[in-house]
């Protein structure tokens, strides 16, 4: 078995020890990573803020038993991170609220012009209609920059599976963003989508 | 690899082939490099990568990370230690009584026991010391 190079082991075995100087590299270095990946999954700030905190707790916990060599520090936090967000999404399916069911985006029309957070805000309002998975995929592979074998394995299936649905996700959003970039078009390629 | 191909990892991953798999990248840039209208499925996948990267990730609020820091390991003090060795040896003591109690006790019973065959020993003895002068 190839032993796994993790580039937080160091750091990880100081937090462990208790030093503070570590654990604030950690924090630094891994809470924002870990709260856009909740913010993107559940498309809720409050419910992102309490799953990064609850993951990085778990982090202080595990910091002392850290086995190195078997996994990523950084690829066991983000597992935790999405199961915790998965718990979260299930409870949202199980509790139904009186929010209305999300409809296709009506936002501003491309010709007015559109600052950059608003568009970020239909890009985000896009991406929280994508089915999860979806949305999984390409929040791993795009926004947490992991590597499609690393996405794959923390989504517990074939890389062919996630080249699946990354390609669906994105030609979701082509579709529902198209009226943002006139030149893109929204089935751009061929052969693709199993 | 082939023109399909392309489409379909662009499709997936977008127009940065450092989100491509590692091992296909060369062949992207050479197919590409030899026939550069595909340089047109990357700019179709760009547009849309622009489009993901206006979504702004959020930053951490101070009161989490302070939070979080406050809740951080601390390391371990000397008098943790003190503590640590006060209580293994405070276990030992315990141990060591509750073995007295128990060997104790375990020998009260083999001691009695011995006493009371001793005692009936002798009564039987003292029996017979009375049937002889009874029956002379």
């Amino acid at each position: 078995m190839v032993a796994i190079v993790d580039p937080d082991e160091d750091l990880v075995r100081r937090v462990g020890q208790g030093d503070p100087a570590a654990a604030q590299t950690l924090v630094s270095r891994k809470l924002p990573r870990i709260l856009a990946l909740a913010q993107r999954m559940l498309g809720d700030a409050a419910e992102a803020e309490d799953v990064a905190q609850e993951t990085l707790l778990k982090a202080w916990r595990q910091a002392s038993k850290w086995t190195p060599g078997q996994a990523k520090f950084d690829t066991w936090l983000h597992r935790v991170a999405l199961n915790l967000c998965y718990d979260r999404l299930r409870r949202r399916r199980e509790i139904p609220t009186e929010t209305p069911p999300d409809r296709p985006d009506d936002g501003p029309a491309p010709d007015r012009g559109l600052l950059a957070a608003e568009t970020g805000a239909r890009v985000d309002g896009a991406l929280k209609r994508l089915p999860d998975r979806q949305r999984e995929a390409l929040v791993l592979c795009h926004y947490q920059e992991l590597t499609n074998i690393e996405a794959a394995a923390l989504m517990s299936i074939s890389v062919e599976a996630l080249e699946s649905l990354l390609s669906r996700g994105r030609r979701a959003l082509r579709l529902a963003l198209a009226d943002l970039a006139p030149g893109m078009k929204p089935g751009m390629t061929k052969g693709v989508g199993r | 690899m082939k023109a399909d191909r392309l489409h379909a990892l662009a499709e997936a991953y977008g127009a940065d082939l450092r989100r491509w798999p590692a091992s296909e990248r060369v062949f992207a840039e050479s197919l590409i490099a030899a026939d550069p209208s595909l340089k047109t499925v990357l700019a179709q996948a760009a547009a849309l990568d622009a489009l993901l990267d206006a979504s702004a990730a959020p930053t951490p609020s101070a009161d989490l990370t302070a939070r979080l820091l406050a809740a951080a390991p601390k390391a371990k003090t000397r008098r943790y230690h003190l503590d640590r060795i006060a209580l293994f040896l405070g276990a030992g003591w315990a141990a060591a009584a509750c073995a007295g109690v128990v060997a104790g006790v375990g020998l009260t019973t083999h001691v009695t026991a011995d006493e009371r065959a001793d005692a009936v020993l002798y009564q039987s003895t003292l029996v017979e010391v009375d049937d002889t002068e009874v029956l002379g």
